[in-house]
């Protein structure tokens, strides 16, 4: 539901110490937003001082005392903003600042800056606090190693590097206070405790919400169609039809898979588990279920795309009967809404609270749904821009594992053969795709 | 998400803070928010005991009346308490899915003790989420006393509230993290607000929800879409436009609402997508300068497989459905559509918006989807629904206020 008042800007600024997870939160707000239908963009300041300062920069570059390095951060710090700045009043609607920001007087700065380039924007501030030595170690294998400004560096000597840096950091360091009269979000400790001041607004708050249930937890999501249905065999869209033969045989080795990928009874216990309402999911989650002893939860949310008037048809009987609707469809299969029905977009705003249950949940995630449905899931995951939605390839008879890991997502194709059983499997790792791009010099954008 | 469904889990929500600080007026709005979206739930507090209790005197109001040497009074207020906890832990046992309770909770040695009293008496699993609202702004505190004072304590003076307030705050501790409690504490009603420990689908609904909250009162404007072609043939569903009389109907429901809101643009204005409602908007919209927000969360029910037909064409084609749908209104789906449970969840980010605007709110939709929206704010039972009223060019207002929401109706002649 898109209510924001297009006129009104929002920048978001956040505010921590080295590996508190800032890059992490607003790659994912910035995700959320795009999805939403937004158009936001994220600053890292860090990259700006990456490709005007070089990579080669150690931990005396972040000395508070080195003057010369301080006046060259902050040039490259005031360019993110200006950029940020340019960015919304050229049609962006969210830009968000992603740097330390850990000073009051910076803080206070930024704030002037942007209240004065636009009239009625409104700002939020995120400060991540983490004191938990484990979480934040975590967070420099993850997230550092492979940071371009170590490429040259061995782990060992990277990690005791950084944290020098931060060190540096810490002598400045100045939490917010109230009295900066800013809106802000605290998050401590990944979520533990998180404090909320002075957040007014629609969007400002679902971001509250949206923060709050955030974690790090590399719990997999599994994605699958139902097993092949009449309709899909009859070539026919819509309708609420069961499973042909070949889908109950999918059915039942599904469950097998999923058997063998849930070992414990514990595990098994605490698998989310969603379907649809519609007879073809219902009756192949029914078929897993029993085998893993768990109960799908049934959500009208993921219903497949009603195709209005058009249900029931071939794609050669609506080309003949609606020949206009047709050509309309080719050519923005993205926007175009069937008579009496809905369009991806629909789909897409129809589903965020499935999304919202996804990102929240700290234990794997199984849904069994239907193509149109999973290809917005799983553009949202995999990060895929919303134009390629419509055209994603989400096969029949197919498990896609999808596992977090940084600011991606790992994934796992799993073709069953339903008549077989025999499983191949195609994988695509996220570590080895970001190493390739920090290679590159530049580092602004992934 | 799902709705008319148990919990995993039973859900106790406690309230702590001095009074009018708001906990009736929170845990009211949340007992029912949560009843709406389908679960039982239900209010324990020390007025609900000394109600249950005939032979108590209900002249004394034994959750205000402090006389620091009235030994007697101080003992049959923890004996309420008491037995307010009690009964909640029957109600949970029995049938219900989430309890409030609003009893003695003020300082860590009587939060501890309920915290045991719950884990020794309830045989199955439960969770406990802890709500603290906080209020240092003696202006709000003022306003608190007077909503109060209007509804329930209508012989005393600001000054004997004052006076009761401060004998009890001599005893207050505010929630801490040392206790190990899942909680949320709301500041000055919203303007700070601070969550510690939060676990759970339900209590992360609750946040969102609360985080919405304010004591504004504001009026809601329940309109239907004007009359249409399908109205005249007496046919269901479609989406049909709007008949000349009802491009007439929603020209006078603009004048009404120019005299009504009196030129304030900064109005929440709602429709759906469906094109009567989409033109009844943009009439209206015209006439006062504002423009309406479409949303398909505002749809009319998809009446499935009778979408478009004649209630008379219905019961000859469809006789069984009819007769499954006298028998239980509620939850009846019609076949490939919805039923009245689906709207409310279709509809409940609405709701969300409403809770959450500080101005007047004007919503122009259809009669399923009204009747959900008007219940949320009227009814105690989800099952009423299917018979609301929400007649056609009629204007329901509707003004919250605490613990209760008044309501008027004018027909647009």
């Amino acid at each position: 539901m898109q209510q924001c008042n297009r006129s009104q800007k929002i920048a978001i600024c956040t505010v921590g110490l080295p590996a508190r997870g800032k890059t992490y939160i607003s790659r994912k707000l910035n995700r959320y937003f795009n999805w939403l239908g937004y158009k936001s963009r994220v600053f890292i300041n860090g990259n700006y001082r990456r490709e005007i300062c070089g990579t080669e920069c150690n931990s005396q570059f972040f000395d508070p005392q080195n003057e010369e390095a301080q006046k060259a951060r902050s040039d490259c710090a005031k360019m993110a903003l200006q950029d940020l700045i340019q960015f919304l009043q050229n049609g962006g609607d969210v830009g968000i600042l992603d740097g330390t920001n850990i000073t009051k007087e910076r803080r206070h700065q930024i704030e002037n800056d942007l209240k004065s380039s636009f009239n009625g924007i409104q700002t939020l501030w995120i400060e991540s606090i983490c004191n938990d030595s484990k979480v934040i170690q975590n967070n420099i294998r993850l997230t550092k190693i492979n940071n371009p400004d170590y490429c040259n560096v061995n782990p060992e000597q990277a990690t005791i590097d950084f944290l020098n840096r931060i060190k540096m950091y810490e002598q400045i360091y100045q939490t917010i206070t109230d009295d900066e009269n800013l809106s802000y979000i605290k998050t401590m400790n990944v979520g533990a405790d998180i404090i909320v001041h002075q957040v007014y607004g629609f969007l400002l708050s679902k971001i509250v919400s949206f923060i709050m249930n955030l974690h790090t937890y590399p719990r997999p999501i599994y994605l699958s169609r139902h097993g092949e249905s009449q309709y899909n065999v009859d070539d026919r869209v819509g309708g609420d039809s069961d499973l042909s033969e070949l889908g109950e045989m999918y059915a039942e080795k599904l469950a097998d898979f999923f058997y063998s990928e849930f070992p414990t009874k514990e595990i098994k216990n605490q698998i989310i588990f969603f379907t649809s309402t519609m007879r073809r999911a219902v009756h192949t989650s029914d078929v897993v279920a029993q085998k893993l002893e768990i109960q799908p939860l049934q959500l009208k949310t993921l219903d497949e795309i009603n195709v209005g008037i058009c249900d029931g048809m071939t794609y050669t009987e609506i080309a003949q009967k609606f020949p206009n609707d047709f050509q309309e469809r080719k050519i923005n299969k993205l926007g175009y809404r069937y008579p009496r029905g809905e369009s991806y977009l629909d789909l897409i705003s129809r589903i965020e609270p499935v999304i919202f249950e996804i990102e929240r949940s700290r234990q794997p995630v199984m849904i069994i749904a239907h193509q149109a449905i999973l290809r917005c899931l799983y553009a949202y995951f995999h990060q895929n821009e919303i134009p390629e939605v419509p055209t994603l390839d989400i096969p029949l008879h197919c498990v896609i594992k999808l596992t977090p890991a940084a600011y991606f997502c790992d994934e796992k194709r799993v073709l069953i053969n339903p008549q077989t059983g025999e499983i191949s499997i195609k994988e695509e790792y996220v570590q080895e795709f970001v190493r390739s791009k920090s290679k590159q010099k530049s580092f602004i954008d992934l | 998400m799902q709705q008319y469904k148990k919990t995993q889990y039973k859900l106790i929500l406690v309230l702590v803070g001095l009074p009018a600080r708001g906990k009736t007026h929170i845990s009211y709005k949340l007992n029912r928010y949560l009843n709406w979206i389908g679960y039982k739930s239900e209010i324990f507090s020390i007025k609900g005991a000394q109600q249950k209790d005939d032979k108590l005197d209900q002249i004394i109001d034994y959750e205000l009346e402090i006389d620091p040497e009235n030994q007697q009074i101080v003992e049959v207020r923890q004996k309420l308490s008491f037995q307010a906890a009690q009964q909640l832990v029957t109600f949970l046992q029995t049938e219900g899915d989430i309890a409030l309770y609003n009893g003695l909770t003020n300082t860590k040695c009587d939060r501890q003790k309920l915290k045991s009293f719950f884990k020794e008496q309830l045989q199955l699993e439960f969770q406990v989420f802890w709500i603290e609202s906080i209020c240092d702004d003696p202006q709000v505190i003022v306003n608190n006393i007077n909503e109060s004072k209007q509804s329930r304590f209508k012989d005393k003076t600001i000054e004997q509230f004052m006076n009761h307030i401060n004998v009890i705050s001599q005893d207050y501790q505010t929630l801490e993290n040392i206790e190990n409690l899942s909680y949320i504490k709301l500041i000055n009603i919203g303007k700070q607000v601070k969550v510690h420990m939060l676990e759970g689908y339900l209590c992360s609904k609750i946040v969102s929800f609360l985080l919405n909250l304010h004591a504004n009162n504001r009026q809601i404007y329940l309109v239907r879409s004007c009359q249409t072609e399908y109205h005249i043939l007496d046919k269901i569903g479609g989406d049909p436009e709007l008949s000349a009389m009802g491009k007439q109907h929603s020209q006078q429901l603009g004048d009404y609402f120019i005299e009504e809101l009196k030129g304030n643009k900064n109005i929440t204005f709602f429709t759906s997508q469906m094109k009567r409602g989409i033109q009844t908007a943009d009439i209206v919209g015209e006439k006062l300068g504002i423009i309406a927000l479409k949303t398909k969360n505002l749809d009319e029910i998809d009446y499935g497989i009778c979408d478009g037909l004649t209630v008379k064409e219905i019961a000859a084609k469809y006789p069984k459905q009819i007769k499954e749908r006298k028998a239980n209104p509620l939850e009846f789906k019609y076949p490939r559509g919805e039923s009245f449970l689906d709207v409310i969840h279709r509809v409940e980010p609405i709701i969300y918006e409403i809770e959450r605007s500080r101005d007047p709110v004007l919503i122009i939709a259809h009669v399923a989807v009204l009747k959900c929206l008007y219940a949320y704010y009227h009814c105690n039972q989800i099952s009423e629904i299917p018979n609301i009223e929400i007649p056609i060019n009629c204007v329901i207002k509707l003004v919250p206020i605490p613990y209760h929401c008044l309501e008027s109706r004018v027909i647009i002649k």
